[in-house]
Order: structure tokens, then sequence, then C-alpha cells
């Protein structure tokens, strides 16, 4: 098991100092930048960082959002895809990357290293829910009707998708390796949906939004699961950078990018297709909620 | 339609096509049976390469997930393998560790993660043929160890469903049926086509050789000849030589018969004479006796009573001769005077060799009979059984009526009828013609017996003497018979 990078830790990199100057000269006002150098930084493509926060696997999606971005910025746009959340949440907080779309556990967990750039708006609110999902024909009627069962979680570092439930089993004084029989990790909001439906696991912790949104792309495969349980409202899964880059032209174009896209025929083609209303400049308190059920298990642990 | 029953007895039209098609029917079963083992071990082997090669690359992409026992990408290898295998028709994966439990199956509820594998498959785990085929529930079972021999990491277990690969073996036996059957019957046909055509000839020459049997010889046309070459041209050229040959014996035969009839006649014509001039010489005397002594009328009437007696009995013999020689032969009717006006044809014989005449004729009206046959057949058995008598012996004629028809017994004391001459009788005209003139008489009976559909029984006493029993059947009674 690799060992998880702690919020502080100093990742090494090369064009990191350059940018941190620069950055740092944009937002001191020195703007006596010679032009190859700033010819150089207006071209350089944008690596933008993904998770399966949400559905990543659409090809179709992908492609809009990098068109959008690309368009709306007037530069390339790179994105970085990795298996788990760790590996893209090293990249932001390394600075291999220029901005991500983390999940709100990363984001609670590396705070004073990261940055909200925008939050995205779900139903008229930067928030969303965690779903215990269970297949739909099990009895259970509540999360104690699933102890000694096989469970999947989406990622370790999910919070809808692990942080959730773990809190949950820890009000109960469990884990869940005393409290199911085993569980599992399959790296995807989608395919906790996909275990539980085929019946490899009989429960799974997911992305409520993902599973709405599911509901109506692969209604067939959604279907035969059923959500168990909901939990409270919590901080949408934000876009995020370096915490020293938020005041660079790069990061402020990419704000205007995200919540500008409401304006923009593209933008509101890519609205419709992640079945968002649109990203807002979101405060660090709406992740409140997931730090205190982070130092909540913290503690229990 | 007993022969149906008699396979030996069924034409040669029928056999040889049967024949072709029970070969055509062995060998194809042969060759079917044949190919069909050899699809079912060719599709087995295939399966078998299929499986291993199938299980080797899901083996190679498993192994990591499995090391790391990542329960999720075991799984969706397993799913996605499944979902895209058209190989093999492969209905089942399942992942174990080295202790069989499952790390992933591809049906997760059937094979639950972390559970035991059933005991009927952990075994499979443990054989080393790696292709294990369940015909009853139409299922194969493959697997493959993971890892090396000496850090197992576990096997992977493929179910494969086999009713693809046995529906294809039945569309290949329907196909075999199918073909062979229809072989069978096409050369069959075509044999059935070919044997009539080459039996066409015998059925010519069976035609002709029938037509001999029932009389009419007739040679076979040379339009038929000339169609036909080789050995049945050659056949054809020889029945029609034997048929003219059958033809001039026939004829032979006729003349030879007209000659015995005429030679009858002479005799008969002899003793007419004979049964004339006997009361001749009583007459003329008479005529001398009324010349002279005319005026006594006692005298006158002797002698007028003798010339009336001889008169009538010259009278007698001439209607006999008349009624045995004048009737057209095939005439519908028989009275008994008919029978009896034969004895005054045989009466010369019969005086001649001092035989005497027992006559019961018990005949009472008339008979639908061919009264010319029977007293021709009737006259030649009594001058033989005078013939055959000593002198002093009787012949013995007995007629009566039956149900069925006309009996006739001409019965005498002779030695007994020559067994030849008794078989020559019984042949109806079948026989051959006596050669030598001997029996000829007898053979003319036969063949008027056969014309008029009569029956005859020949019996010779244990002490000599013969008695030959005419059956002549009524003519209507034969017509109704010809017609059934």
């Amino acid at each position: 098991m690799p060992v998880r990078l702690k919020p502080g830790h100093d990742a090494r990199r090369g064009d990191w100092s350059r940018r941190s100057v620069l950055g740092a000269l944009c937002a001191t006002g020195m703007m006596a930048i010679p032009g190859a150098v700033a010819a150089a930084t207006a071209t350089a493509p944008l690596r933008f960082g993904l998770t399966p926060v949400f559905l990543d696997s659409d090809t179709e999606l992908l492609a809009a959002l990098e068109g959008y971005l690309s368009g709306r910025l007037a530069r390339p746009v790179v994105l970085v895809k990795r298996r788990t959340y760790q590996e893209i949440t090293t990249l932001l907080v390394t600075g291999q990357l220029d901005a991500a779309w983390i999940c709100g556990f990363p984001y609670v967990q590396f705070r004073t290293q990261l940055s909200l750039v925008a939050v995205p708006v779900y139903r008229g609110q930067p928030l969303y829910q965690s779903y215990v999902i269970v297949h739909d024909g099990d009895p259970a009627s509540d999360l104690d009707g699933l102890r000694g069962q096989v469970h999947a979680f989406s990622d370790p570092d999910s919070n809808s998708g692990f942080l959730v439930t773990r809190y949950l089993l820890a009000t109960r004084k469990e884990t869940p390796a005393s409290f199911f029989r085993r569980s599992f990790f399959t790296y995807g909001h989608r395919n906790v949906v996909r275990a539980v439906a085929s019946g490899l696991a009989q429960s799974g912790s997911v992305d409520g939004y993902v599973w709405d949104v599911m509901a109506e792309m692969e209604p067939d495969l959604v279907a035969r699961t059923r959500v168990l349980h909901r939990s409270e409202r919590l901080g949408f899964p934000p876009v995020a950078c370096q915490a020293a880059r938020l005041g660079t032209p790069l990061v402020r174009d990419l704000r205007e990018a995200l919540v500008g896209m409401p304006e923009d025929a593209t933008g509101r083609e890519m609205l419709r297709l992640l079945r968002l209303d649109g990203f807002a400049v979101g405060e660090p308190s709406l992740f409140d909620g997931i730090a205190a059920m982070y130092d909540y298990v913290k503690m229990q642990s | 339609m007993t022969w149906l029953a008699r396979p030996g007895a069924w034409p040669l039209t029928v056999k040889v096509p049967l024949l072709v098609a029970g070969l055509m029917a062995a060998v194809g079963a042969a060759i079917s049976y044949t190919v069909f083992a050899r699809l079912t071990d060719e599709q087995e082997a295939q399966l078998r390469q299929l499986a291993a090669a199938h299980l080797g690359t899901l083996a190679v992409a498993i192994e990591p997930h499995l090391a790391r026992q990542d329960v999720w990408e075991t799984f969706d290898v397993l799913d996605h393998a499944r979902k895209a295998a058209t190989v093999a028709s492969t209905r089942l994966l399942v992942v174990t560790l080295p202790d069989a439990s499952v790390v992933a199956a591809s049906d997760p509820k059937a094979f639950p993660v972390g559970t035991p594998l059933p005991p009927d498959l952990r075994a499979r785990l443990g054989s080393p043929d790696d292709l294990a085929i369940d015909a009853s529930h139409d299922i194969a079972w493959s697997h493959r160890p993971i890892g090396t021999e000496a850090a197992p990491l576990g096997h992977i277990l493929a179910e494969m469903d086999m009713r693809p690969l046995i529906a294809v073996r039945r569309e290949v036996l329907a196909t075999l049926i199918a073909v062979n059957a229809g072989v069978t019957l096409l050369l069959a046909a075509v044999g059935y086509a070919l044997v009539r055509r080459l039996l066409r000839p015998i059925g010519i020459l069976d035609d002709y050789v029938e037509r001999v049997r029932t009389g009419a010889v007739e040679p076979i046309p040379a339009r038929f000849i000339a169609e036909e070459g080789g050995e049945f041209g050659r056949l054809f050229r020889r029945f029609n030589t034997m048929a003219l040959a059958v033809a001039e014996r026939e004829a032979l035969a006729v003349r030879l018969a007209d000659e015995e009839k005429l030679a009858l006649l002479g005799r008969l014509a002899s003793g007419m004479a004979h049964e004339v001039n006997n009361p001749l010489g009583g007459m003329l005397t008479a005529v001398d006796t009324l010349k002279h002594h005319g005026g006594d009328a006692a005298v006158r009437q002797r002698s007028a009573a003798l010339l009336e007696r001889g008169l009538r009995s010259i009278g007698n013999v001439v209607r006999a001769a008349l009624v045995a020689y004048k009737e057209p032969p095939g005439a519908a009717a028989m009275v008994p005077e008919d029978l009896d006006d034969l004895r005054f044809l045989i009466a010369h014989e019969a005086q001649r060799r001092h035989i005497g005449l027992v006559w019961q004729n018990r005949l009472e009206s008339a008979m639908a009979v061919d009264g010319a046959a029977v007293r021709q057949m009737a006259l030649n058995l009594l001058l033989n059984a005078c013939r055959a008598s000593p002198p002093a012996a009787s012949v013995t004629m007995t007629a009566d009526a039956s149900e069925h028809g006309l009996r006739v017994t001409i019965r005498d004391e002779g030695s007994g009828i020559p067994p030849e001459m008794a078989d020559l009788l019984r042949g109806k005209g079948s026989a051959l013609l006596p050669q030598g003139g001997r029996g000829l008489g007898l053979w003319t009976v036969a063949r008027l017996l056969d014309r008029v559909g009569g029956d005859v029984e020949v019996a010779v006493g244990a002490t000599g003497g013969t008695a030959v029993t005419l059956s002549i059947p009524f003519l209507e009674r034969r017509r109704s018979h010809a017609a059934a």
C-alpha cells in the first residue's frame, strides 16, 4: 500500500519554481516580463486533473470539456486522469497540475495547500449527498441490515464513496473490517453501481450525484440497485488548485470559464451533459461537514 | 398379394433398387458415423485449444489483480471477458485463490466473493485434464492455474456452453442424413428405371411365351428385335425359331387330327356299308318274295315288315352319320338321342369283335353342352374300348346328368390302359403330339376336352379293365367361370 501524502508534503517538480515565480510576479504587479517568457506562458497548456467524482468514462463529455476550456482559455488543455484520487491529489499538491476536479475529502485533507477555484452547483446548491445502495432485491431496511455483507467502496480518498460510510460505522463503534464480511474498492462510482447491480457486492457507497445521473443515462443498470441511506448534504466535489496559484491569470481565467459556463452555448451544452446548474466561487466552509466527519473518524481510530 | 411376404418372389425391378438403396443406406450410415465422430473429436480439440488460449490470455490479465486480491479489477476483467466472449461460448468464469475460495466470478450471485468453491468444481482444479465435458448438461469445464508452480496465485475456471457445438453437430448430422437419403432415393429411382429398361425385353419375351401357352404361337415382331442387340436380340431370334417350329408342329397336329378324323370316317363308312348291306340281302329277298308271292296277303305283309325294318335300320345308320358329321361344332345343346345314335356307329365294330354293348343313357332332356364334341369324344373312347376288349367281353357306356354338367363313363374289360396313354388323356392337349400315330385318338379327346373345359378321370381296375369318365360342364357355367 503506497504511503498517502500528508498535508504539506513537498514534492519536487521541474518547473514548479518558475511557475511560482511567475505567479508571484503577476500577483505583485511586476509586469515587466520579457516578451519571450510571456509568449511561452500564454501558450503553455492547462493541465487539468480529473477524478471519478463525475462520469469520467464518458468520452463525449471529456471531449466537450476539453473543447470548452481550450476555447475559453485560448490555450491547449490537457486532461489528466489517474486511477485513484490519491494520484490526482498528489499531482495537484505537488504542482504538476494547474487545477483538478477533486473530491471534498482530499480538499479537506490538504486544505492548507489547496484553494477552491469553483464549486459545481447541483440542483441549485453547491451541495450533494452520499448514498449507500443495495441490490434491488436486498431486504435490508437500514445500515445495520448490511452487517456481514460484502461492501463496495469507491475510493479510500472519496468522501461519498468511503468517508461517509466510514463515519456512519464509526458512530456505531465499527470499522468496515469489523462490520462487513468483506469490502473492496472499485476506484469509480460507476463501478460501485456495477458491483452492486451484478451482485459482486451486496451494498456499496456511492456519490449521490453520480447515481442520480446514471439513473438517467443507464436506467437498466441503476434499476438493479436501491438507495438504502442518503447522507446529509455536503460540499460538492470542487475544482481546486494549489493555494499559491489561486491568483494567477491562468487560474483566474479558469475560474471565469467555469463560472461563466451558463453564458456560453458550449458551456451550456457542457452543463447539460454534466446535469449541473453551473459553477460558483465556493467558500471553504462548504466543506466543514466533511471535515467534521474526517475529524470524528480520525479520533475514533 | 402373397408374393409380398416372399422377398424371393419380388420382381427384379423392385429387388435391384431395394438392394441399391440398402447398400447406399449402409454406406451412408458408415460415412455419417465417421464424419460425426471426426467432427466431435475436432470440436473437442478446437474447444480445448480455444479454451486454453482464452484462459491463457485471461490469466495474464488477471495475474496482477489476483496478486493483490483485487476483487473489483478481477471481476471487471471477467465481466468484460464474458460479455465479449464468443469464443467457445464461455458462460461462466471463476477466479479462485489456491485454497479454492472465490475471488470473483462473472456470476457473483452463484459464486459469492470469499466463499469456497463447490466441491464438484473444486475437484476439477486438481484434474490433470484441462477440459472436462459434462455431456448430461451440455457444458464443459476448463481450468488453468495462475502464477508459478512455486508461488501459485490461484485458478481460473471457465464453464463453456456446448449447446452451439452440439447444435452444429445436429445440423451436420441432419444434413448427412438428408443428403444420404436423397442420394439413396435418387439411386434407387435410377436403379428402378435402369432395371426396368434392362428387363423390358424379358417382359416382351414373357408376353409372347404366354401367347404360346394359350395356343397363339406368334413370332416376336422384327421391330423389337431391331431394338435389342446382344443377348436379348439373340434370345428373340431363337424364340422366333422355336415359335416357328411350334407353329409347324401345331399345323401338323391339326392335319393329323383331320387325317384321324378321315380314318375314323372311313372306318365308320365301312361299318355303315356293312350295316346297310346286312338288311339289303333280306330286303332283296323280300322284294323277290313280293314279286312272286305278292298276291298272298300274309306273305306281302311279312315282306313289307321286313322291308320296313331293313329300311329303318338303314335310316338309323344314315341319321346317326348325318347328326355326327353335319352338325357344326360348338352347338349349344345335346339331346339324349345324340348319344344313343353312337350305338349305331359302333355296332359294326362291336359285332365284328363280338363285344356286348351295355348302354345306360340316363339323360332325360336336352343339355347345354357342346354335343358334337361330346359325341366325338365318346365315339373315340367307345371305339378304343371295343378294340381294347377281348372277344365276348362287354363295353359299358353310362351317361348321367349332374348338377354341374354331364358325366359320361366308358368302361371296358381290357388289360388296362397303358400309363403313358392315360397321361396323354389327362394332359388336355398340352402333352406333346404322340409319335407314330399311336394314341392320336386319345390326344384328340384330350384337346376336345380342353376346349369344352371338362375333366377326365381314368381308373384302371386291379384285374384289368379301364373306366374313363368325362365330366363336361354346362356351357353357361363355363362362361360364368371364365368371366370370374
